[in-house]
C-alpha cells in the first residue's frame, strides 16, 4: 500500500457535482481525501481542479 | 427554545482560513454554533487548539473521512459517555519527546479523568513528509501506512475505542513559511499530512481517530500571533487530542446497522441535518456538497483562505453570513422555524405565483 497526490482537472457536466469527482478519482485509485481547489473557465465550460491523495493498493 | 437542530460546521484544514487556520482558533465560533444550534458536528481542526481545548456536550468532534462519511449517509454518530483511548506513538520519535507525549497522558489521566490506554509505539517509523499542492493548500505523505495501520489494529484488538496518533514530524525552524504562520499570515504547512493520517487510521478501523504533531519546541517569537498561540504553551499537541476524542461519538455503520440500531433515539444521522456552515470560498469538499446535494441549509461565511471555490463557481444555493456571529443568528433562525430572508432589508420582493 502507498499514499499518491494527484492533480485532476475535470470538465464540470451537468448534475450533481459529488459522484463526478468520485468516479473521475476512482480511476486512479481509492480517494483518501479529496477537495475542489479552483473552478477555471473554458471554451467547454467550467473546470474543476481537483487535488487529492489516494491509496494505491500494489499487486502482490 | 426549539429542540436542538444538528448543524455540521466544517472548516477545512491547511488553506489558510483567517479563522480556523490556526490553533484551534475557530473555537469560539463552534462553541456560538453549538449554543445557536443545540447540537453542532465538527471536525479537529476547529477544536483543537494543543495545550488548549474546549469540551462542550453540545459539540460532537468528529474526524474528517468520518465526517464525511457522516454527511455521505453512510455513518451515524451515537454520542458517548467516554471513549477508552488507545495511542499510537511514532517509532520516530526521539526518547525524549516521547516522554513528553507520555506525561501528557499522565496529566491527562490524572487531572482529566480520561481513561487512556493501551500505548503502542511502531516498530518503524511512518515516514512523514510535507508538501503543498497547486492551490498552496498543505498536504502530505507517510512513507509507512501500512505500520500506521498494523499499529492501530492493534490497539483496537486491546481495547481502544478510539486511537490518538502521534507522528514525528519534520522540522524546519528557519523557513519563511513557518514564520508567517507564527505571524498570522500565513498556512499551518503540516495541518495538510495530519489528515491524511487520521483520515487513513479511522476510514481503515471505524472508530474516532485523531492526530497530534510531534515537533521539538520552537524559539521565543514575541511577534507571535494569538492565533498561533495554542501551539506554543507545552511541549506537545496532544492534550487537545486525548480531550476531543474522550468523547467523541461512536461512528456506525448504518448499511449493517439492525432496526434496533437504527431506532436509537440518540442515533444522529445526516437526514436530522438541519444546517452547514462553511467558508465561502471552500465549498468544495466531500461533507458540504453531500450535504448541498441533499438539501441542507448551507450557509457560507466570509472567511478568506487560499481558495475560491465559492457557492456561485459550484452552482450551489446558501446563504451568505458576514461572520460567524450572523451564521449562529442564521442558524438560531433555522432552529426557530424563521425564514432568514424575514430577517433581511431590503426584503425579498413579492411572492409571485407562477402560471398554471
Amino acid at each position: 500500500m502507498r499514499l499518491e497526490p494527484l492533480e485532476l482537472r475535470l470538465l464540470r457536466q451537468g448534475g450533481p457535482l459529488l459522484d463526478q469527482v468520485r468516479q473521475a478519482l476512482a480511476a486512479h485509485g481509492r480517494p483518501l481525501r479529496w477537495a475542489i481547489t479552483a473552478v477555471e473557465p473554458s471554451p467547454a465550460g467550467p473546470v474543476l481542479v481537483v487535488e487529492a491523495v489516494l491509496v494505491i493498493e500494489d499487486d502482490l | 427554545m426549539a429542540s436542538p437542530m444538528p448543524t455540521l460546521l466544517v472548516i477545512p484544514t491547511g488553506i489558510g482560513c483567517e479563522q480556523g487556520g490556526y490553533a484551534g482558533d475557530a473555537l469560539p465560533a463552534a462553541r456560538l454554533l453549538a449554543a445557536a444550534s443545540g447540537c453542532l458536528i465538527t471536525h479537529p481542526n476547529v477544536m483543537n487548539g494543543a495545550a488548549l481545548y474546549w469540551s462542550d456536550p453540545r459539540i460532537q468532534y468528529v474526524e474528517g473521512s468520518a465526517l464525511n462519511r457522516f454527511a455521505s449517509g453512510a455513518l451515524g454518530l451515537r454520542p458517548v459517555r467516554r471513549q477508552r483511548l488507545g495511542l499510537l506513538l511514532d517509532g520516530g520519535m526521539e526518547p525524549e519527546l516521547r516522554q513528553r507525549h507520555l506525561q501528557v497522558v499522565d496529566g491527562c489521566r490524572a487531572t482529566l479523568g480520561l481513561e487512556i490506554g493501551p500505548v503502542i509505539t511502531t516498530d518503524t517509523p511512518l515516514g512523514v513528509s510535507l508538501s503543498q499542492g497547486a492551490s498552496g493548500a498543505s498536504w502530505g505523505q507517510l512513507e509507512r501506512p501500512d505500520v500506521l495501520l498494523r499499529a492501530g489494529e492493534h490497539l483496537l484488538a486491546q481495547g481502544a475505542t478510539a486511537i490518538a496518533v502521534v507522528a514525528r514530524f519534520p522540522e524546519d525552524p528557519g523557513s519563511e513559511a513557518l514564520a508567517a504562520y507564527r505571524q498570522g499570515s500565513g498556512v499551518d504547512g503540516l495541518a495538510g499530512a495530519e489528515a491524511v493520517i487520521s483520515h487513513l487510521l479511522s476510514s481503515h478501523l471505524g472508530i474516532p481517530c485523531a492526530h497530534a504533531p510531534a515537533l521539538s519546541p520552537l524559539p521565543l517569537d514575541p511577534a507571535l500571533d494569538p492565533r498561533a498561540a495554542g501551539e506554543e504553551l507545552g511541549y506537545t499537541f496532544l492534550p487537545c487530542v486525548l480531550v476531543g476524542l474522550s468523547r467523541a461519538p461512536q461512528l456506525v455503520p448504518l448499511e449493517a446497522a439492525s432496526p434496533a440500531v437504527l431506532a436509537d433515539p440518540q442515533l444522529l444521522g445526516r437526514d436530522q441535518l438541519g444546517a452547514v456552515v462553511a467558508p465561502a470560498g471552500a465549498l468544495g469538499g466531500e461533507a458540504v456538497l453531500a450535504c448541498a446535494e441533499l438539501g441542507v441549509p448551507l450557509t457560507t461565511v466570509a472567511n478568506p483562505c487560499l481558495l475560491d471555490v465559492t457557492a456561485a463557481a459550484l452552482g450551489l444555493e446558501a446563504i451568505a453570513a458576514s461572520s460567524y456571529a450572523e451564521a449562529a443568528g442564521l442558524v438560531l433562525a433555522l432552529r426557530e422555524g424563521l425564514s432568514p430572508d424575514a430577517l433581511r432589508r431590503p426584503f425579498p420582493r413579492p411572492f409571485a405565483p407562477g402560471l398554471a
